[in-house]
């Protein structure tokens, strides 16, 4: 057996067959990426942000339907949209906050029970949370409408335990009736976006090693304490997602708000839906969204910076 | 079929993987390239088999050039590191996979026919999901050898089986290597595997070649401080040239008069006053009691020490002996008949035959090889 | 080898310092299972708050109401049941739902795979430009993206109808699909793509043989999210559809402000009766397959 070595031989001179790259090769890959993408990214900009920035133009605009719009730097729409709608804006927040509060305390135990507790049922149990989606979510909300009637067993419970008495005094609830309430448009908030907060934290649950469990307890933890000083850290990039799934869609939903609830109970979603289908006040409508996407991405940034450094490490 | 890499080189940005290489691996060889993660060798056995474009160079099989022809043109095949079977396809079709993409229509027979090869048979129709690690690291092989490659490429091909099996498989791989007698290059970081089963070793660091000879010569006469190390255990110590003719350097190690074949100085430093690496093998090495340092014959290396440590080892038993020219001095003693004097403590001498010694180039670090990679 | 006696530290527990267990009150024995299956009442609980609305649809697809909304319980009937299509332009809302979801999944899934390859599979200079692209969708309320697309085609003066509904769903439903693509194909182990070249397989054939099959997971996910986004889409459909352009929902919601007919339930409870059938035989011939192999 021979075998000739030479280590460390100086490189091949330029020029040497050997030396030059097979033609042809590099340039043409460096391009593929962009022509993959290209569709998408068109599509995205042309009905994506193109209608967002025209938008942004819509809303310092006057005029009417009739004379067409243009553009004035009508800023004064802004002030008239918060005046007006002060209060849609308070509402859609705070009901869109109180919804995803829920929809963590109710999805979490869920999510847990998936992840650690469900054993070969583990399948099942996730299609079962997946299957509501199937019927579509207008009419599973009217279905609350039978399920929260005046009269109907559920609110005839909260009666009888006093439950409702408590929700009026907080003015959640008024009359002894349910429907055309706050808690109602609660209610269907978290109903509809729960399975948006336990498919995140699912996932995050998941990915947790049981064996981390059998160490926290070895090492003198209660299940009280493991839970706080192991599970819910680690599952905390769930949480995060979780929350921000559930809480930008319900703080712009109106669905809710139209079926279960009453005139007093509208978040901005219905204003929009209303200056834009109905009034046909485009810069009204325009200047609402506009309002409304930038509180959601203060929240969202503020709440992401808060949950990324200091916990999400 | 020859393999012939000149000048081959790959960089990745500012990273050098290898350095231009010049590299003949003869035909029906069983080749390792041996050395720690990172050392180029994994990189080398892409660019044979066009998964990887040499930054230079070229790769030569036979007299034609394949540098420019990508992987699927060319007549080498590859058992990968963790396999990369198909998930989605059963054993019969992973293995007929290349049969197939060639356009040869009737592969049942000749998959069969392979399968039985690696004992396989009546797993055809199981994904590689239900299979052990040492079933899928036959399908591999399988898949590989089907196609009749002219060289077969094998990147850590027994990294993820259990010892035992790893053992097994060795042997399976150089019975098939003899028994088709295609050119096998291997790439292993195991130092064992690649002596049990290669004819000849490329041991590689930092993207180039350390040294490159059979496996026997590599562990006798290392030729550098790396491969020394890197390959078994060594007692290097340093020394300095006191006399020189042309069969024999006479050396001096902190006192110690020693002396070294002219023929495996690996043609360093060979004037009287110049400095070297002297090297020995512990289970080279004779341990005898002070007591009985008279008998001791004449003409050997010898050195005094007192023993540090004795470790028991079943086999053998392994001490750490202190001694002027080098610390913690390692001998490996057969437990044929024990001396119970040998306890730590007690005054020792080693003596070892001249012709096990070896002489490596002082400007280089005699701990390289050592660190915990080079397992 | 004892030790110097000043030297050991007192044993730090007497054997009885060892807690020791307590032996539970047998009366107390309910409130301890309870407590220790906690989660698993409260996760049965949270399924149960999932879950209701869909039986209570399936109930009231027997139902025969009295006036026109179909709220409260009369009498079980069938009648419902035996005519779905009985009540006007209901079915024909249903198939136009249909076809838009389809169209919409072929285009979202078409257009989303070619992207989430380039982005998982190849590194360039726009990449974060395009990431932020395509998560901003998803980071918005419905509302803003349906009432900025329905402006912009109001003032460029296209006609509000089918192809501004599936030009709408196509863009919502893009995202879903590239991520889910994408977190496919960056699991993927590059090395079996490497094998196939390997042995033999061309570029072509690769991405046919071994590429494409190992990606098809997230593609079908990717498309089935697609369809039932779409399907089920409102808000942003309300915006974009027109008058004379009726979807599913959209009828659902003209419904529940004109009277609800019980058809509604009906194909509600069916599909949510379909799609779970689908998805259990899935299941089953799945663990059969696994285990007669």
């Amino acid at each position: 057996m021979t075998a000739v070595v030479t280590p460390g031989a100086p490189a091949a001179p330029p020029g040497t067959p050997g030396a030059e790259r097979p033609p042809g090769r590099r340039p043409r890959r460096r391009l593929t990426p962009y022509w993959l993408l290209l569709p998408a990214a068109l599509w995205l900009a042309v009905f994506f942000v193109a209608p967002l920035v025209y938008q942004a133009s819509t809303s310092v605009q006057t005029g009417s339907l009739e004379e067409g719009y243009r553009v004035t730097w009508h800023f004064a729409t802004y002030g008239e949209v918060l005046e007006r709608y002060g209060e849609h804006f308070l509402r859609s927040f705070g009901y869109a906050a109180a919804a995803t509060a829920l929809c963590l305390l109710i999805g979490y135990p869920l999510a847990y029970m998936i992840a650690f507790r469900a054993g070969r049922w583990r399948n099942v149990l996730l299609v079962m949370v997946i299957a509501p989606f199937f019927t579509s979510f207008l009419i599973r909300t009217l279905a609350w409408k039978t399920i929260l009637s005046d009269g109907g067993p559920v609110v005839g419970a909260l009666d009888v335990l006093h439950v409702l008495d408590v929700t009026s005094r907080l003015g959640l609830t008024s009359d002894d009736r349910v429907l055309a309430t706050p808690l109602a448009v609660v209610c269907g908030l978290t109903y509809n976006f729960l399975p948006f907060m336990i498919l995140p934290l699912y996932g995050s649950l998941e990915r947790i090693d049981p064996s981390l469990h059998e160490a926290a307890r070895d090492l003198y933890a209660t299940p009280a304490t493991t839970f706080r000083k192991v599970t819910f850290p680690l599952s905390l990039p769930g949480v995060v997602a979780g929350t921000l799934l559930t809480f930008i869609p319900a703080s712009g939903d109106y669905i809710n708000a139209q079926l279960l609830g009453s005139p007093n109970t509208q978040m901005v979603g219905n204003a929009i839906q209303k200056q834009f289908l109905n009034v046909l006040d485009y810069p009204t409508a325009a200047a609402m969204s506009f309002v409304l996407m930038a509180l959601i991405l203060v929240a969202v940034t503020v709440y992401m910076r808060r949950a990324g450094t200091e916990e999400l490490v | 079929m020859t393999i012939r890499l000149s000048g081959l080189a790959k960089e990745f940005g500012d990273f050098t993987a290898v350095h231009p290489l010049d590299l003949t691996i003869p035909e029906g060889s069983f080749f390792a390239l041996l050395g720690a993660s990172g050392c180029g060798k994994t990189t080398t056995l892409r660019m044979i088999a066009g998964l990887e474009e040499p930054t230079a160079g070229s790769v030569l099989l036979g007299d034609d050039d394949i540098t420019a022809l990508p992987p699927h043109r060319r007549p080498v095949n590859t058992v990968f590191q963790n396999y990369a079977l198909f998930p989605h396809l059963d054993v019969h079709d992973n293995v007929a996979f290349g049969l197939r993409r060639r356009g040869i229509r009737s592969v049942r027979k000749q998959v069969d026919e392979m399968l039985e090869l690696v004992e396989l048979g009546g797993m055809a129709r199981r994904r590689p999901r239900q299979l052990s690690g040492g079933q899928q690291q036959r399908v591999a092989l399988a898949r590989a050898l089907i196609n009749q490659p002219r060289v077969l490429l094998l990147d850590e091909p027994l990294g993820a089986l259990d010892l035992k099996l790893r053992r097994q498989m060795q042997l399976e791989l150089k019975r098939i290597q003899t028994e088709i007698g295609i050119t096998f290059v291997h790439v292993t970081h195991d130092q064992e595997e690649a002596m049990t089963m290669a004819d000849t070793v490329a041991v590689m660091r930092g993207g180039r070649v350390e040294q490159l000879a059979a496996p026997a010569e590599l562990y006798e006469n290392p030729r550098t401080a790396f491969v020394a190390n890197f390959l078994g255990t060594s007692n290097l110590l340093t020394a300095r040239v006191t006399a020189a003719d042309a069969d024999e350097l006479r050396l001096d190690a902190s006192g110690s008069p020693l002396r070294l074949p002219a023929a495996r100085g690996n043609g360093v430093a060979t004037d009287p006053g110049g400095q070297l690496l002297v090297g020995v093998r512990p289970e080279k090495i004779t341990v005898t009691h002070g007591a009985d340092a008279d008998g001791v014959a004449a003409g050997r290396n010898r050195l005094d020490g007192r023993i540090r440590d004795a470790s028991y080892l079943g086999v053998s038993t392994q001490y750490l002996v202190d001694t002027p020219a080098c610390p913690a001095f390692a001998v490996y003693r057969q437990n044929t008949d024990p001396d119970p004097r040998l306890v730590p403590g007690a005054d020792v001498v080693l003596h070892w035959d001249p012709a096990h010694t070896f002489g490596l180039d002082a400007a280089q670090d005699a701990d390289a090889g050592t660190g915990e990679d080079a397992t | 080898m004892a030790p110097p006696s000043d030297t050991v530290p007192p044993p730090p527990r007497t054997p009885s310092a060892v807690p020791r267990a307590r032996r539970p009150h047998p009366l107390l024995a309910p409130v301890r299972l309870l407590r220790r299956h906690a989660v698993v009442v409260a996760g049965t609980l949270a399924l149960a708050y999932l879950l209701v609305p869909n039986l209570v649809v399936l109930v009231f697809s027997f139902n025969k109401p009295a006036g026109r909304f179909n709220y409260e319980w009369r009498t079980f009937s069938t009648d419902a049941w035996t005519d779905p299509c009985g009540v006007a332009d209901m079915c024909g809302s249903l198939s136009l739902s249909l076809r838009i979801a389809v169209l919409a999944t072929l285009g979202a899934t078409v257009l989303g795979t070619l992207a989430a390859f380039a982005l998982a599979r190849y590194r360039f200079r726009a990449k974060g430009t395009a990431n932020a692209l395509i998560f901003l969708p998803m980071a918005m309320p419905e509302v803003v993206m349906a009432a900025s697309l329905g402006t912009l085609f109001l003032n460029m003066r296209v006609a509000f109808g089918f192809t501004t509904i599936l030009i709408a769903h196509v863009m919502f439903c893009l995202s879903f699909v590239i991520v889910a693509v994408k977190a496919r194909v960056m699991s993927m182990d590059p090395r079996l793509e490497e094998a196939a070249r390997d042995l033999y397989a061309g570029p072509v054939q690769t991405f046919l043989r071994v590429t494409l099959p190992l990606a098809a997971p997230g593609i079908a996910a990717g498309a089935l999210l697609s369809f039932a986004l779409s399907f089920d889409d409102f808000i942003i459909t309300q915006f974009n559809a027109g008058p004379s352009t009726v979807t599913f929902p959209m009828f659902v919601w003209g419904a529940a402000q004109r009277g609800t007919p019980v058809q509604v339930n009906v194909i509600g409870t069916a599909m949510f009766v379909l799609a779970v059938a689908i998805v259990l035989v899935g299941q089953v011939t799945a663990n059969h397959r696994r285990r007669s192999r």
